[in-house]
């Protein structure tokens, strides 16, 4: 009769220990894919909703004159292009950002229009290893332009049509709905484009910088502006402290969220399942005795108790995985409404559950197997 | 061939020392029927477990087949045991989750093949077990959890058979039946030792010996 046949054997005997055993796991299991993916769609949605705020940092040349900036919505300065690079390169370490975008803009006239020209570079910086994911609304690629929705009225254009500008023929990719914003009458380029219009080659007027956020604690823009300080002296810092202090409240609530309620669960249930199995081995004492005086040996005696661990963590990391992705599922939608349909079951966390969670009942479980190992099968024979 | 000299056995209880046998010098040749006989807390299962490999003498040797278990190891003692000795206990321990075939096959390790599922088989077949082979211990009268626990014992073919108050809980009936069990093992060649507070068994026995306070006080000549 093999070992696995007698643990099978036994927990069909003893379904009561099996199957609190198993919720103990089918709990942990569950909490942790839950919320896993639970936390993914809210980071999802988070990063979706910021992308639509808008950029939470701005680095701008470091003459600016603050209120003319605030007034126009741009610095008269420039700075150069490579200062993006300057910056990711330099600031890894200490400050943590999504995306880095490199724009130029001036007010311009155009057509008889104040206009806001302004160019994107089409490609953004992100951080090392970060798979690139573009966060830009849209690419301008060279020689085409977006125009904001006030000049498509004025001007009548259409898509596809092509439009002067200061002397140089641009097709209309796109005219861009309203919104409410000075958007409203920008013409967006491609960054060199717009730097050969203005004949600003290899300078820029602004750095954005998306869920820019101080991995130290403190006050970040403190900390930003030291930082910035050392790595590009020629720059000067503006946080929109609102939106970041929402993401970085946001951020860190759900990490403290979850580094605190995880341990809980799992310290919780590691003591439940090693009370259920420290009653196992109670309850078999007598067994274990029979056992040795049948000639078993401590190593098959512990694989009896460990190997019914591994199956009970195996069956609950599956059913675990399944109800808490099932859980994410069927609550996700109702707490995050915009990605919705972008919930979905991540699989990779059931081969880290079917891993780490019979390692986890093994562990456990070792101190009652080590007990019924050096447990006196002399002293319970006797006792009868 | 079973041997003790001077064995003596000392457990610690709290910050007491308690003494459960003492100073035993014993021999059982090969093919004896032995009986210990002694009130409750003579030091009886002390012995039975001491010559079973299943505890160490605090001093003394124990010397089984030649072998001189009291200095092996444990894993030692559990290969010597598996191969060599038959235990059969007065609540019987046959493991409930198991069938009576499986608590049988339960001795030969975990292998189940054709030659000892056939050996299983011959044993429940010689104790009157053939119909009851696939029925738990739960639904067996006690005289047949101890035959099935005597077939469990005799799986291995051990050479010497321990039986530690084997008829304590059956009817005379029974434990009479369980008793000739054990006789027919001895008159095949085995060795029997068996523990008991009754008389049952001294018709058989070859030597008797009455334990008191952990110590033999009585050894009636060989029969």
């Amino acid at each position: 009769m093999s070992t696995l046949l007698l643990i099978l054997k036994e927990i069909t005997h003893r379904e009561y220990n099996f199957v609190l055993s198993l919720l103990a796991v089918v709990t942990a299991v569950a909490v942790y894919v839950a919320f896993f993916t639970s936390a993914q769609d809210s980071q999802r949605e988070t990063t979706r909703l910021m992308r639509d705020i808008g950029y939470n940092l701005r680095i701008i040349p470091k003459e600016t004159d603050m209120i003319k900036f605030w007034e126009t919505g741009f610095s008269d300065y420039t700075m150069p292009e490579d200062y993006v690079l300057r910056f990711a390169e330099k600031t890894q370490d200490e400050i943590q950002y999504r995306h880095l975008l490199a724009t130029l803009q001036q007010k311009v006239t155009w057509q008889g229009m104040e206009v806001l020209l302004t160019g994107i570079a089409a490609k953004e910086v992100v951080p090392k290893g970060v798979v690139e994911s573009s966060m830009i609304p849209f690419a301008v690629e060279p020689g085409k332009v977006y125009l904001g929705y006030e000049l498509v009225q004025k001007t009548g254009v259409k898509n596809g049509d092509m439009v002067d500008l200061f002397g140089k023929p641009f097709q209309v990719a796109s005219c861009l709905p309203e919104t409410g914003s000075d958007d409203d009458i920008r013409i967006y380029g491609h960054l060199k484009d717009i730097q050969s219009i203005l004949n600003l080659d290899g300078r820029i007027n602004e750095i954005q910088a998306l869920e820019c956020l101080c991995k130290e604690p403190g006050d970040p823009l403190d900390r930003l502006r030291s930082q910035l300080e050392q790595v590009l002296p020629e720059g000067k810092v503006i946080q929109l402290k609102a939106i970041s202090d929402a993401r970085r409240e946001q951020r860190f609530m759900l990490e403290r969220f979850f580094a605190r309620l995880l341990p809980l669960v799992l310290v919780g249930c590691a003591i439940w399942i090693g009370a259920l199995a420290f009653l196992n081995v109670r309850e078999r004492r007598f067994e274990i005795g029979v056992l040795r005086a049948l000639g078993y040996g401590s190593f098959r005696i512990a694989a009896l108790f460990l190997g019914k661990a591994i199956i009970i963590g195996l069956i609950g990391a599956a059913i675990g995985f399944f109800l808490g992705t099932a859980f994410a599922m069927s609550f996700g939608p109702q707490v995050f409404k915009v990605t919705a349909k972008s919930i979905r079951p991540i699989y990779s966390l059931l081969t880290w559950s079917l891993l780490v969670a019979p390692t986890f009942t093994a562990l456990s479980s070792f101190i009652p197997a080590v007990v019924a190992v050096t447990e006196d099968p002399a002293v319970t024979l006797r006792e009868e | 061939m079973v041997l003790l000299e001077n064995v003596s056995k000392t457990f610690r209880v709290g910050r007491n020392e308690v003494r459960a046998i003492h100073n035993i010098n014993l021999h059982v040749r090969q093919g004896e029927f032995l009986v210990v006989r002694g009130p409750s807390g003579s030091g009886k299962s002390t012995l039975l477990l001491t010559i079973g490999g299943m505890m160490r003498p605090t001093t003394g040797r124990v010397t089984v087949n030649n072998q001189e278990i009291s200095a092996m190891n444990e894993l030692e003692r559990a290969q010597f045991r598996a191969k060599n000795i038959g235990f059969v206990f007065q609540m019987f321990h046959l493991i409930p989750y198991l069938n009576v075939l499986e608590n049988v096959l339960l001795a030969s390790g975990f292998e189940r093949n054709a030659e000892s599922s056939e050996r299983a088989r011959e044993l429940l077949k010689n104790l009157g077990l053939s119909h009851r082979e696939f029925h738990k211990p739960a639904e067996l009268s006690a005289g047949e959890k101890q035959r099935t626990a005597i077939a469990r014992a005799l799986m291995n073919r051990p050479s010497i058979l321990l039986a530690d108050e084997p008829t304590g809980n059956l009817d005379p009936e029974n434990a009479e039946e369980v008793i000739r069990h054990l006789h027919e093992f001895q008159r095949e060649g085995g060795t029997v030792i068996v523990v008991t507070h009754g008389h049952s068994a001294d018709q058989y026995a070859n030597q008797i010996v009455f334990l008191r306070g952990g110590e033999i006080v009585e050894n009636p000549s060989s029969t």
